[in-house]
């Protein structure tokens, strides 16, 4: 291990662009051995249905996932772990407040999702910034509150998404609209991070001191994160509304342990200025395949305990990867 | 008063923070066109001044006009075109050197200039100021100290500012490349850009300034132009302490020496990758001088004496050397009495989030001031007291925050933990690093008591002076390697000079340099 370490430190002496994303390094290569063995285990997820299935499960954790991360990026050790309750939140109001009172246009739908991401992230923000709480203090009540609105506003499963949404979330494709909303949002992402105000965001995540000190307004890069963390999180809402076909109040909290633990294993640190989207991505879909090659195993009743201890040995391992 | 919208004007100017007073009722005018040096002790408010000047601080009370308008924060002050370079060496570590150079030069949308010729403007700066090729999307973390400097200066000079402001600004660079940054500075000077230096080295002011206001306790004590800047002038002006202290600096230069057990050595050793081996004694009772050009090894050299990093080659013992004095780890060196003391407070030093009392015990209990597993609070806090005393350390409570201190007196908090240890030796690198003339001179004069009392001391500095009637002899490191070794009666800075730039024609003809 030592020896590689030490070719990784001479040919990042040559590329040092590279060591930028040395952080996808470990996430690349699991993508690919869990390809490898998903080949011969599973050889039926390569197929149309497999893959357009998969699609429709994924999107909600990548877009959940790909939300975190400019909370993460620009630093102070913010993960929000409201984001599982934020998506429940949109995903009930969606449902028995327009659905509900027969608003159903796409665009009002879309208009929604997205207003009420930002409009969170916006308040989460201003208290992080103007109260100066810390973030995960700021982002647990969120969750907190959050959850209890949730079950006010509906106490169990029900309702329905709106009709033109009615049979995406069959996955029967690949072209299904959830790819193309994934596949549009992940080129937003892309532009996005090519901006100068991404660039910001990395500044003050690495050195907020600094970043202040060389001028850049730290407070409009820190509500800028967060409003796109608020269209990220919209989005994700939309796709599981789209998954779920209906409302449901407490499933939406577990994309919060999930997107964390995703955008973890896709390197991007907490502590802000490392990291990235595509690294969110990948570690969202290595979730996924984790545990489709776990549940092509026989584990009986304790198939899910087994997925999620599984994970948590790998994201260790993947840290110990990381500091070899 | 015809040309306001010209200059800096501060008018009465008071910052406290908690119970320390920074600045009291100070007014400075400053004018286009000149290098204005701001000098004063460690806590004269002069750091605070600076950033009161570039809108990281706000005044309690008074007013600043920049070209008639006060800024509020660092936007607003850089849109006036006030630019400064701090004393910590603020970067990213994480980021690329294009990056950090280019922090703060764009908008929140838009780049200034594109990303290329940002990579290609970074590359020609860093050649310029450093000689050396930098790619810039090498990530700072893995540059040398000296270099990530050179990324603030450069950082500051690529907007062209209208006003700018050097906090302690060459403490990390060499003399060469201190005089490289006064080319810059006197360039800058001719374009018509008003320079304000914040320095402790009086030498290099005394060279560059062309105004000098001399702060002491918040306040402003004296104006000095053109001629009048003198070292002495300044001096004089500085520290009112300063001639006692002078005297009883004499009657130290003939100390006793007791220099007989030789109580570290190194054998065969080598520090850096490539050097020769060499090796190395350390008596009782002895101060030895360490110096060099920046990265020419003498940092490894006491990285490896204190066991923080060992030689790469050979060996180093405690004492005589056998394999029962050999210091195979930190803790070796630790439990035969060598203290390290690092100038770097705040990556090696400090704990910001602590107290000073905390900072100060927090070597010390477990190995001092335990029993049964509990800390032993009241002869540590007697500890304290007595190293509070003898440092003259000032302070507030010594439950306050380290941060609340200035920078010489966090340093002689730490010196005062290292003192508190009992060590047989103290190895210091660089503790003068952004220390004012009179606390150097206390510390100096605490280590040499400390030496009389059979202590030795081994001292890393990048300025010259600080070895005059201090060492007993001087090593001097060039490629990785001692290149010459000065006995006291011969240290002079001409000596070290030569010895530092590797020119062996002068010190062959100096017979009494030992050269090894």
């Amino acid at each position: 291990m030592n020896y590689l370490s030490l070719k990784l430190n001479k040919f990042y002496s040559y590329n040092p662009r590279f060591e930028r994303e040395k952080h996808l390094l470990v996430p690349i290569v699991l993508i690919i051995l869990l390809f490898t063995v998903i080949a011969f285990r599973a050889p039926q997820l390569f197929s149309n249905n497999g893959i357009g299935g998969a699609i429709i499960i994924i999107a909600p954790l990548i877009l959940a996932a790909l939300a975190l991360t400019p909370i993460a990026l620009v630093g102070r050790g913010g993960v929000d772990l409201s984001v599982g309750p934020l998506i429940g939140f949109i995903n009930v109001s969606l449902v028995s407040w327009l659905v509900g009172n027969g608003y159903t246009s796409p665009f009002l739908v879309v208009s929604y999702v997205l207003g009420a991401g930002i409009l969170y992230q916006v308040i989460v923000a201003a208290i992080i910034i103007y109260v100066r709480v810390s973030p995960i203090i700021v982002t647990l009540s969120g969750y907190l509150v959050l959850t209890g609105v949730n079950l006010t506003i509906m106490n169990r499963p029900s309702g329905f998404s709106p009709e033109w949404m009615f049979n995406w979330g069959y996955g029967g494709e690949i072209l299904s609209p959830i790819f193309f909303i994934l596949s549009f949002m992940i080129i937003i992402w892309f532009l996005f991070s090519r901006t100068v105000f991404y660039q910001q965001i990395l500044l003050t995540g690495a050195d907020e001191r600094m970043a202040f000190a060389s001028g850049i307004n730290t407070v409009a890069t820190r509500f800028g994160a967060h409003i796109m963390a608020g269209i990220f999180a919209g989005m994700a809402a939309f796709t599981y509304t789209a998954l779920i076909s209906s409302g449901d109040p407490t499933q939406g909290n577990t994309y919060t342990l999930a997107a964390i633990t995703a955008m973890v294993l896709g390197g991007t640190s907490p502590a802000g200025g490392i990291g990235g989207g595509l690294g969110s991505i990948l570690g969202s879909i290595n979730m996924y395949m984790i545990s489709y090659v776990l549940a092509t195993f026989n584990f009986g009743n304790v198939s899910g305990f087994v997925t999620q201890a599984s994970t948590g040995v790998y994201l260790q391992f993947h840290y110990l990867l990381i500091v070899l | 008063m015809i040309d306001i919208s010209n200059e800096i004007q501060v008018e009465n100017i008071s910052k406290r923070y908690g119970e320390t007073i920074a600045l009291n009722n100070c007014s400075i005018k400053v004018k286009q066109g000149e290098v204005h040096a701001i000098v004063g002790e460690n806590g004269s408010g002069k750091s605070t001044l600076a950033k009161i000047l570039s809108g990281v601080v706000l005044p309690d009370e008074g007013k600043l006009s920049i070209f008639g308008k006060t800024p509020l924060n660092p936007i607003q002050a850089r849109k006036l075109g006030v630019e400064m370079i701090f004393q910590e060496v603020l970067v990213a570590e994480d980021l690329p050197v294009v990056d950090n150079i280019f922090a703060g030069s764009d908008g929140l949308f838009f780049r200034s200039i594109s990303k290329n010729n940002a990579r290609k403007k970074s590359r020609e700066m860093l050649k310029n100021f450093t000689g050396i090729e930098i790619n810039p999307d090498t990530l700072v973390k893995n540059l040398p100290l000296s270099v990530k400097q050179w990324i603030v200066i450069a950082r500051s000079l690529i907007v062209s500012p209208k006003i700018l402001i050097l906090d302690e600004s060459s403490a990390s660079l060499d003399l060469d490349a201190t005089d490289r940054l006064h080319q810059e500075i006197r360039k800058l000077r001719n374009q018509g850009c008003c320079i304000l230096v914040v320095t402790h080295r009086i030498a290099e002011l005394v060279r560059i300034a062309d105004h000098a206001t001399i702060l002491r306790d918040g306040s402003v004590v004296g104006e000095l132009s053109g001629n009048e800047i003198t070292a002495k002038n300044i001096m004089g002006l500085i520290s009112s302490k300063s001639n006692k202290i002078e005297e009883n600096q004499k009657n130290k230069s003939n100390r006793k020496k007791i220099q007989n057990k030789i109580v570290l050595q190194g054998k065969k050793i080598i520090v850096t990758n490539g050097s020769n081996d060499f090796d190395f004694k350390l008596k009782s009772g002895e101060i030895i001088g360490v110096t060099g050009l920046d990265g020419q090894g003498q940092v490894n050299f006491i990285n490896a004496v204190a066991g923080i990093k060992l030689p790469l080659k050979g060996d180093i013992y405690s004492g005589i050397p056998d394999s029962k004095n050999k210091i195979k780890k930190f803790s070796d060196a630790e439990r035969n009495g060598v203290a390290y003391v690092s100038g770097d407070r705040a990556n090696e030093g400090i704990f910001p989030n602590l107290s000073i009392f905390e900072n100060f015990s927090l070597a010390l209990y477990r190995i001092f001031f335990k029993q049964f597993g509990w800390i032993k609070l009241r002869p540590l806090k007697k500890a304290f007291n007595i190293e509070k005393k003898n440092l003259s350390i000032v302070m507030g409570k010594s439950s306050n925050r380290i941060t609340s201190l200035s920078g010489g007196n966090q340093q002689k908090v730490l010196i005062g933990r290292a003192l508190a240890t009992k060590p047989k030796i103290i190895i210091l690198n660089d503790p003068a690093r952004g220390v004012d003339a009179r606390t150097k001179r206390e510390l100096y004069l605490q280590f040499k008591n400390f030496v009389a009392a059979g202590g030795s001391v081994i001292y890393l500095s990048s300025e010259i002076e600080e070895f005059f009637d201090f060492a007993d002899q001087v090593i001097v490191f060039r490629d990785g390697f001692p290149f010459a070794t000065i006995a006291s009666e011969n240290i002079s800075e001409n000596v070290i000079l030569t010895a530092m730039f590797g020119d062996s024609d002068l010190i062959n003809r100096d017979k009494q340099v030992d050269l090894r």
